[in-house]
Order: C-alpha cells, then structure tokens, then sequence
C-alpha cells in the first residue's frame, strides 16, 4: 500500500512543479510590472521603485518564482492588493463556503447517483432502463449554469420558497443554512451525480456477466448476499476512479454555482483575483486549484489500490 | 468505418445531428434570418414577445431573438476553429509519442499538467494571462482537447500495434511513418470521431461558462454565456431572457452529446 503511494508519488511531484512554473512564469510574464499596476497611473517612478523594491520584484525572475515557492509552501501566502488583506487570511475565508457547498453537492451526488445507478444496473425493465437512462443523461449534459439558473427562476423568482443567493447562516443555524445550501449544492451535485449513475450502472452489469455471479447462484446464495460480498465490491473500483476524476472536477463547478448562488467561496475570490488582475492572489489561488486535483487524483488510485490487489502490484 | 457509419444512422444521432444543423445553421445565416441588428438600441425596453420583436427585447430595448442568433455565432467558431486545432494538435503529439519511448514519457507528463488544469480553472488561467475575452475561450477549448485526443490516439496506436497485419506490414518493410499514417492512424480513427462529437459539446459547455462567469465573451458581445450572465439580473422582469439562451445552449450540448452516444452505440454493435 506505502510501497504503491510511494511508486506514484514522484510523478505527481513533477506534474505538480510544473504546473508551478507555468502558472508564476505565464501570469509573470504577461502582466506588466505589478508593482506599477500596484502604485497607480499617477505615481511617480520612485514610488514605483520603492514598491517593486518592498515586493522583491528586483531579483531576477526565477529568484521570485523560488521565494513564492518557499512561501507557498511554509504557509506565507503573501498580500492581496485589490483586497487589502492576508491572502491566507482571504483563503480562510472563502474556504470553509466552498467546503461546504462541495460537501453538500458530494452527499447528494453519491445518494442519489449511488440509487440510481443501483437501479439501472440491476433492474432489468426496459421502461425503468429508458427513463433513467434518459434522465441521468440530461444530467450530465445540461450546464450547470442552465439549471441553476432555472431552479432560481423555479424556486425563488416564482415560488419564492428559497432564498435565491447567499450563505445565509452557514451551519451556525441549521435549519435557515440547510434552505441556502439546497439549490447550490443540487445545481452542483447533478452532472457527478448522473455521471456516478451511469458508471455505476455499467460496472454492476458487467459484474453481473462474470463467471462468478454463476457460480454464486448456483451454490445457492442468497440475492442480498451475492449483492453486498460480491457484486458491489467488484464493481466498485471503476466507480471510485470516477469519483476521484469528478471531485477533482468540482472547484470548476464551484466557480460557476458560485457565481448563479452569490457564494462567497474559492471560486469567486478567484474571479475578482483574475478580474482584479491581482497576479499574487491569482498565482497562489491557481496552484492550490491544481495541487489539489492532483492529490485528489493520488487519494483516488490509493484507493483503488487498497480494493484491488491487481492495481497495488502490478509492476510492482 | 462501418461501424461509424450505421453509429450516424441511429436515432440518437439523428436527432442530435437534426438539432446541431437547426441550431448551428440559425447561428450561419444569422444575418439573413435576425430581424433587427443585434446591437440596435430602443426606447422599447424589456418589451414582451410579440410580432415585431418574437423574444421580447432586453435591458436597453435590443431584439433578443437577434441577440441570441448572433450569439450562436460565437459556439460556431469555437467548434469550427479552437476544437479542429485542439484535435490535431493532441493527436499529431499522441503519434509522436508512440514512435520513441522518452518523447513518450515527456508527452505524457505534459498531458498530466495539461489535464491537472480541470477545463474551467484552465479557462480562468487563460484569462488570467491573456484577459478575459473570446481569444481566451478559443485557446482554453484548444488546450483543454489536446490532452483529451493525444491519449486517446495514444492509446489505440498502441493497442493495434501488436496486431498481426501491423507485424506482417512491418515486416515486408513498411517505413514507420507510413506504418502510422497508413496503417495505424486510419484504424484509431473511430474514437477520435466519437471524441470530435464530445468535445464539441464540451466547447458550447465552456464558452457558457467562461462567458457566464465573466471571463469569455464580454457584453455588448451577445453570446448564450454573456446573454445568460446578464440575463440573471432581470429574472424576475423578464425570465424568458434568461430562458432563450439556456434552452439553446443546452440544445446543442445535449445534441453534440446524442451524437457520441449514437456513433458509440454504432462502432460497438459489430
């Protein structure tokens, strides 16, 4: 299992320090000097200096790509210009939103997408087959943006039962946080959800075409049995990679829900980074983005990993 | 291409192919079909839909069947222009890659960065470096498909390489490069197909959503993301503003994506 995650861990490293250089390197490179940006049209050159001086902008390019990396690293995130704070301070912030908003659309997703697939995978009714295929396929084709908006327009234009935008409470007040989480997280949750379904289904049927599947029936075992010890357990891993791949996925789904929802999370505080032009807080935002997809990616095969042996050692 | 063939005649893809020809074909003639211009200003503002004006007209009194015509014109280039170069680009490196070992190693390394960037934190990093716009939305559909066809072709090369007539061509001395043009290249074609339709899809998906959140096409510009994205003020004035480009833009995602399922139905049922 160490030996596995250990095998896969230098490749993520490099993919992960690559992807440090081209974010510092592109934004460096084609944002002008931050330090006039910073100081204003108006400034004289010595204020400009004096800026760039307090910022380290006078090292060459690649000492600065070294000195963020270090801070970065130690927690140091730097000072956000448009916003006048700690970037670590913002991050903090917005991240509990986005947590929240992700785990909510993650509860429903893996509920929902877990019955559905259940069903389409083991109900053999053509007219059952039919209607969830054609429903988890709208699922996963209709932009989040489209239903979003729609359920807004659905729930707080014309019902008015659901406030149409904000975090209201969070979960200090259960019951008023549960109301502006619900369209968030549905609007979030139904592309993972569908796609869940769809995998899910695929792999039972699958599973259920092995020799084995036979043999248990044959030995007599009953149905709920065969189900939960040996259907569901091998037609896991599949599903679990695309778990992973669809999690990795959501902070984009984030940057969309949040801004239908007005949901001060991540995804927006990287919106007013990029509309801003404010290259720190947009480096450091877009790093965190892509570092974590990657250790989503590595939790995700560590997984899978630890169900199938064939995965934990092959090559080994 | 058999199977490709009898994939285009199934239903689903007829129907998606009836809807991408509707939708995309409004978009191409848009200057013959839309009755007004699209950036024409009057004192009619958020008129509701009637014989002059069939969608109503938005917040500055433009005719918003006009606008959303006009709109569809920015998918069709994305599709036509950023996903063909996105395509080619990712399977001329997926060939690459399958001719040495250590070329392979770096591709695929740069396929991994490439894909570490999930398509709509790679639209917010193109605008971050080039600013918000439509060349932004061109390059992020481009570079968001090159990964998605250099596995791909990757992949299915090296699948069919061990087959029997690539060893027996190899052997009567085909050179490798007309090996994998002629040989190779033609039989992964089927997936790339499957994958063409797809990442159309996901173009219309991405220019919603970088216009939607701002970074993509900017208003006056109509395009579904930018219409949407004002639209959401007016909800409650005037919801078919926002309706209009939502029902579009989820046309053609859902069509492009028929598409995939028929052709993939097709090349399975052998």
């Amino acid at each position: 299992m160490f030996r596995y995650l250990l095998r896969r861990l230098p490749a993520a490293l490099v993919v992960l320090l690559a992807a440090s250089l081209a974010i510092f390197f592109l934004l460096r490179l084609s944002s002008g000097d931050p330090a006039a940006t910073l100081a204003g049209p108006d400034a004289s050159d010595e204020t400009v200096a004096a800026i760039r001086g307090s910022l380290g902008l006078d090292e060459p390019l690649f000492t600065q790509y070294l000195i963020w990396l270090r801070g970065v690293v130690t927690g140091d995130l730097g000072t956000s210009y448009i916003l006048h704070a700690p970037i670590a301070q913002l991050i903090g912030e917005s991240l509990g939103n986005t947590v929240l908003l992700a785990a909510g659309a993650l509860l429903l997703a893996v509920l929902g997408g877990g019955v559905l697939g259940y069903l389409m995978g083991t109900v053999r009714n053509r007219t059952v087959q039919n209607v969830l295929g054609a429903l988890t396929s709208l699922g996963v084709a209709v932009p989040t943006y489209v239903t979003g908006v729609l359920l807004i327009l659905v729930f707080a234009v014309t019902y008015r039962v659901l406030p149409s935008g904000g975090v209201g409470p969070g979960l200090s007040d259960f019951e008023i946080g549960v109301q502006y989480l619900l369209m968030p997280a549905v609007a979030l949750s139904l592309p993972t959800g569908a796609t869940l379904a769809r995998f899910l289904a695929a792999s039972l049927r699958h599973t259920l075409d092995q020799d084995f599947v036979q043999t248990g029936i044959a030995k007599g075992l009953r149905r709920r049995r065969l189900m939960t010890a040996h259907v569901v357990p091998n037609a896991l891993p599949p599903v679990t990679t695309v778990l992973g791949i669809q999690i990795g996925q959501l902070l984009g789904g984030a940057i969309i829900v949040e801004t239908i929802f007005a949901w001060p999370g991540i995804g927006q505080l990287l919106l007013q980074a990029v509309t801003g032009r404010d290259y720190l807080l947009t480096q450091d935002l877009l790093l965190i983005a892509v570092a974590v997809f990657i250790v989503v990616q590595i939790v995700t095969d560590v997984i899978d990993a630890a169900i199938d042996p064939r995965i934990r050692l092959e090559r080994a | 291409m058999n199977g490709l063939l009898r994939g285009f005649r199934s239903p689903e893809a007829r129907i998606g192919l009836a809807v991408v020809v509707v939708v995309l074909g409004a978009g191409l003639l848009a200057p013959l079909l839309a009755p007004h211009s699209p950036y024409a200003q009057t004192s009619g503002t958020f008129l509701p839909p009637s014989a002059t004006h069939w969608l109503g007209t938005d917040e500055y009194g433009r005719d918003l069947f006009s606008r959303v015509l006009y709109g569809i014109r920015q998918d069709l280039l994305v599709g036509a222009v950023a996903v063909p170069i996105g395509a080619v680009a990712g399977t001329v490196l997926g060939l690459l890659s399958t001719v040495w070992g250590w070329l392979d190693t770096v591709i695929q390394r740069l396929f991994d960065v490439t894909l570490a960037f999930t398509s709509l934190v790679m639209g917010v990093t193109v605008a971050a470096v080039i600013g918000p716009g439509l060349p932004a939305v061109l390059i992020t559909v481009g570079l968001v498909n090159v990964p998605l066809f250099g596995r791909l072709t990757r992949n299915a090369v090296k699948s069919l390489q061990t087959r029997d007539y690539v060893t027996a061509a190899r052997i009567v001395g085909v050179r490798p490069v007309r090996l994998l043009f002629r040989h190779l290249l033609p039989n992964a074609l089927d997936a790339l197909v499957v994958q063409a339709a797809l990442s159309l899809s996901l173009a219309v998906f991405i220019e919603g959503a970088m216009s939607f959140v701002g970074i993509g096409v900017r208003p006056p510009e109509p395009s579904l993301g930018s219409l949407l994205r004002t639209s959401i003020t007016f909800l409650d004035r005037s919801p078919l503003y926002a309706l209009a480009p939502m029902v579009v833009v989820t046309a053609l995602v859902l069509a492009f994506n028929l598409i995939g399922d028929g052709l993939t139905k097709g090349l399975l049922r052998r």
